[in-house]
C-alpha cells in the first residue's frame, strides 16, 4: 500500500495526538519530526518511531521531502513556516487558529491553491462522535429547525497550569484576545456548524482578574442570524471545567458535555404532551448511566476528548489520498476565521 | 570557586547555595523569576549573587554562565504533566548546556536521580550501584522518571560533544525540613494512614544538607570528573524504621498498614496482565499497581555511598535522629547569616536580584 510521507512540525502538547494517529496509521510514513529543542525533536522521533529528527524545518521539508505537513507550532509562526511547507510542495494540516486574521487566511489559502496544494485547519471537535450525534439529530429532522446554541467553555486556567506561569508567560497570552484565541477556534467552528451565517455579532472581551498576565480571561459574545440566536461563553471563574453544547430547535433540545461526553436529548415521546417530561427524564437518566460508564472507561482507557482529532486526521488522509474534497473545507474555515475578527472587532462596543 | 546554582530557590537548591557559601564560594544563584526571595535564607549574603531567569527560554543565558567555573545543574520540574516536566527538566537542560559551549564552560556537576535506574529488571535484595543498568524502556515509569532520563543522557553527551568535564549526581530520596514523606515508603491513604509496602525494606535516603554537601564537594574534586556517585547516607533505615522515626516528630501520627513485597508485587503482575490480555495494555493503571514503576518505588534493594567516600572523602555529617531534628525544628538549616560589612565584597547594588532579559 502506498503511504504519504508526513512530517510534524512542533512537538508541543497536541503532536502527542498527532504523532499518535501517524505512529499508528497505516496510510502514513512519518518521515521527521522537528522542533526547534534537538532534546525534543529526538524524543519524539524515537517514542512514535519516526525515521529523523531536525531543528531546522527548512532542512527537513529539504532532506525528507514529506507530502504532508503537520504545523503544531505556536500560532504566531504559522503563516510563515506553512507558506515554506506550501512552497515546498506539500500539502498542510495547521493547528489552530490558522491565522491571526481572516485577511492573512485568504492570502495564505490563495498561496496554497496557486500552489495547487491543500492547507486544512484543525477542527478536531466536529469530529467527536457527540457532535456527529447531534448533526445526525437535526439531519434526520429530530430537533425540527435549529433556533439556538449555547456553546461554553470552562477552564480553572488561572489556578495553575501553563496560561498562570508568571515566570515564562506562555506565547498564547500575546495572541490578540490572549489566551481565549488559543480556544476561540473551537467554540467559533462549532457554533457556525448550527448557525452559518450570522449577521449580527457582539461580543464582551473582559479581564476579572484585573491583573497584567491575561488579556483577556472571559468572553461572553452573542451571535443572531435572523430569528437564530446563538451564544458564546468563555469562563475560567466557574466549575467544574466543562465544554458544554445546547443545541434548541424547534421540536426538541439537545445537551451534551465534550469533555464528560453525554447526550440529553428532550423531544416529543410516546405518551404525549402530558408524559412527555416524563418519559424524557426517564430516558434521559438511562442514557446517563450508560454515559457514566463510558466516562470511567474513557478515564481507565486514557481516551481524551481528542477522540475527534484522530476521526478529522483519517477523514483528511483519505481525502488527501483520493484528491478530495478534505472534511474541513474552504468555507469552514473561512467563515470560522471571519467570526473570530467580527468578535475582537466588536469587542469594545459591549 | 565561583559556582552557578541553578534551581536555586528549591529544596535542594537552597542547601547547595547555603554549602557552597559554607565552603567559602562564591555563588551565582538561579532562581525563577516570580520565585519568593525573601525566604531563601542567604538573599542577602554577600557572597550570592541572585539571577532571576527561567531556562526554559535561551534568553540571557550565555550571560547567566560566563565566568563560572562549574555549573551545578539542580533545576528540575517534579510536577505537573509529561509536556510541564519535559520543558522544565529537560530543555532547562539543554539551555543551559547550550550556554555552557556558547561560553567555554566545561565543569558541570549534573544533579540526577536514583530514578534513573532499572529496578524491573534487577534481582531482589541485589546492590545498587553506580554501573547498575539504567532504564531502558521507561515507557511505564512516571513522568518524572521519563525525563531525568533524557536529561541524564544530555549531560552526557555533554562530555563528547563539547569535551565538558562531568559529573553525574544521582541522590536516593532526598529528605529534610517539610519534606519528610516519601511515596517511596508506600502509599499514603488520607492524612494519617498510609500503606507501607515491604515494611523491612531498606529506604535509600539522604538528608538534604548531606546531600548538599556532597555536590559541592563533587564540584571540588578534580577526581569527580568522568564520575557518577550515588548519594545515600549511612546506616540507611527500613521503610518500617523511617516511619517509626517520622511518627516521633509528626502530630497525629500516621498510623500504617502493613503489605509485604511480594504480595504488592503480585497484585502490580495481575493488575498488568489483565491489562495486556483484556484491555490491549491500554487502561491506565495507578504506578503503584504497574510494575516498572512499583519496582522503582519499593523493590527490595541493598545501597552504598562507597565510591564517593573513596574518592571524594565525603562522610554524612547527620545521622537520620540528627537529621529529623534539624528537620522539625523552627530553625531554617539553609538560612545563612550575612557576613560582616568588613568582608563583603559586593556592592549593594550587586547584591539586589539581577534579571536575566
Amino acid at each position: 500500500m502506498h503511504k504519504v510521507k508526513s512530517a510534524v512540525i512542533g512537538t508541543g502538547e497536541i503532536s502527542a495526538e498527532h504523532l499518535k494517529f501517524l505512529a499508528n496509521s497505516n496510510a502514513t510514513q512519518l518521515v521527521g519530526v522537528c522542533d526547534l529543542s534537538r532534546a525534543a525533536a529526538r524524543y519524539a522521533a524515537k517514542t512514535f518511531g519516526a525515521e529523523n529528527f531536525y531543528t531546522d524545518y527548512k532542512q527537513m521539508l529539504d532532506q525528507a521531502k514529506p507530502a504532508v505537513v503537520h504545523v503544531l507550532t505556536p500560532p504566531q509562526s504559522h503563516v510563515p513556516i506553512t507558506t515554506d511547507c506550501l512552497d515546498a510542495g506539500a500539502h498542510v494540516i495547521c493547528e489552530k487558529p490558522i491565522t491571526l486574521g481572516h485577511d492573512r487566511f485568504t492570502d495564505l489559502y490563495k498561496h496554497a491553491t496557486s500552489k495547487n496544494r491543500k492547507l486544512i485547519e484543525d477542527h478536531n471537535y466536529r469530529f467527536n462522535r457527540p457532535i456527529l450525534h447531534i448533526e445526525k439529530l437535526i439531519a434526520d429532522g429530530v430537533l425540527g429547525d435549529v433556533m439556538e446554541v449555547d456553546i461554553r467553555m470552562a477552564l480553572a486556567i488561572r489556578g495553575g497550569g501553563r496560561f498562570a506561569d508568571t515566570n515564562l508567560p506562555n506565547p498564547a497570552h500575546n495572541l490578540p484576545a490572549g489566551v481565549i484565541h488559543d480556544f476561540i477556534t473551537h467554540l467559533s467552528y462549532l457554533v457556525l456548524r448550527f448557525i452559518p451565517d450570522p449577521d449580527k455579532v457582539s461580543a464582551a472581551w473582559t479581564n476579572h482578574g484585573n491583573d497584567d498576565l491575561f488579556k483577556f480571561d472571559d468572553l461572553d459574545a452573542l451571535l443572531i442570524a435572523g430569528n437564530k440566536h446563538a451564544r458564546i461563553r468563555f469562563s475560567c471563574r466557574t466549575a467544574p471545567d466543562c465544554f458544554t453544547l445546547t443545541v434548541r430547535g424547534t421540536r426538541a433540545e439537545v445537551q451534551t458535555d465534550l469533555f464528560h461526553p453525554f447526550t440529553r436529548l428532550i423531544k416529543p415521546r410516546t405518551g404525549g404532551e402530558k408524559l412527555s417530561p416524563v418519559v424524557n427524564q426517564l430516558a434521559n437518566g438511562l442514557s446517563l448511566v450508560g454515559s457514566s460508564l463510558t466516562t470511567l472507561t474513557n478515564k481507565l482507557m486514557q481516551r481524551s476528548p481528542y477522540e475527534g482529532l484522530h476521526t478529522f486526521l483519517d477523514q483528511t488522509y483519505q481525502a488527501l489520498n483520493n484528491d478530495a474534497e478534505p472534511p474541513v473545507t474552504f468555507d469552514d474555515m473561512d467563515r470560522t476565521s471571519r467570526l473570530i475578527d467580527q468578535m475582537l472587532l466588536e469587542g469594545n462596543r459591549v | 570557586m565561583k559556582l552557578l546554582i541553578t534551581g536555586a530557590s528549591g529544596f535542594l537548591g537552597r542547601h547547595l547555595v547555603a554549602q557552597a557559601i559554607q565552603r567559602g564560594h562564591n555563588v551565582r544563584a538561579q532562581i525563577r523569576p516570580a520565585s519568593n526571595i525573601k525566604s531563601l535564607g542567604w538573599e542577602n549574603h554577600p557572597r550570592v549573587e541572585i539571577i532571576r531567569t527561567d531556562l526554559r527560554s535561551k534568553a540571557g543565558l550565555d550571560d547567566l554562565v560566563a565566568g563560572v567555573d562549574t555549573v551545578i545543574s539542580n533545576a528540575a520540574c517534579k510536577a505537573g504533566d509529561f509536556y510541564t516536566q519535559f520543558a522544565g527538566t529537560v530543555i532547562t537542560t539543554e539551555n543551559l548546556l547550550q550556554s555552557m559551549a556558547n561560553t567555554g564552560v566545561k565543569r558541570l556537576v549534573a544533579i540526577s536521580t536514583f530514578s534513573v535506574y532499572g529496578f524491573l529488571k534487577m534481582r531482589g535484595g541485589e546492590l545498587l550501584h553506580e554501573t547498575s543498568p539504567i532504564d531502558e524502556d521507561p515507557i511505564d515509569r512516571d513522568e518524572y522518571a521519563q525525563t531525568k532520563l533524557v536529561q541524564e543522557a544530555l549531560a552526557q553527551e555533554f562530555t563528547t560533544e563539547h569535551q565538558g568535564k562531568v559529573t553525574l549526581i544521582r541522590p536516593g530520596v532526598i529528605f529534610g525540613q517539610d519534606n519528610l514523606w516519601t511515596a517511596r515508603i508506600g502509599m499514603e491513604l488520607g492524612t494519617d494512614r498510609c500503606l507501607i509496602v515491604g515494611p523491612s525494606t531498606i529506604l535509600p535516603v539522604t538528608y538534604v544538607e548531606n546531600c548538599a554537601q556532597a555536590i559541592v564537594l563533587s564540584a571540588e574534586k578534580d577526581e569527580a570528573i568522568g564520575q557518577t556517585y550515588n548519594i545515600v547516607d549511612d546506616n540507611l533505615p527500613t521503610h518500617r524504621q523511617y516511619l517509626t522515626v517520622l511518627n516521633k516528630h509528626r502530630t497525629p501520627k500516621m498510623k500504617s498498614l502493613p503489605m509485604p513485597w511480594l504480595i504488592m508485587r503480585f497484585l502490580a503482575a495481575l493488575a498488568l496482565g489483565v491489562n495486556k490480555l483484556f484491555l490491549g495494555r491500554q487502561a491506565k493503571i495507578p504506578s503503584i499497581l504497574r510494575p516498572a514503576a512499583l519496582h522503582a518505588r519499593c523493590k527490595p534493594a541493598t545501597y552504598t555511598n562507597k565510591r564517593i567516600k573513596d574518592t571524594l572523602g565525603w562522610s554524612p555529617q547527620y545521622d537520620l535522629e540528627e537529621a529529623f531534628n534539624r528537620s522539625v525544628t523552627d530553625h531554617d538549616p539553609a538560612a545563612l547569616a550575612p557576613e560582616s560589612a568588613s568582608n563583603q565584597t559586593n556592592t549593594d547594588a550587586d547584591q539586589e536580584a539581577r534579571t536575566c532579559a
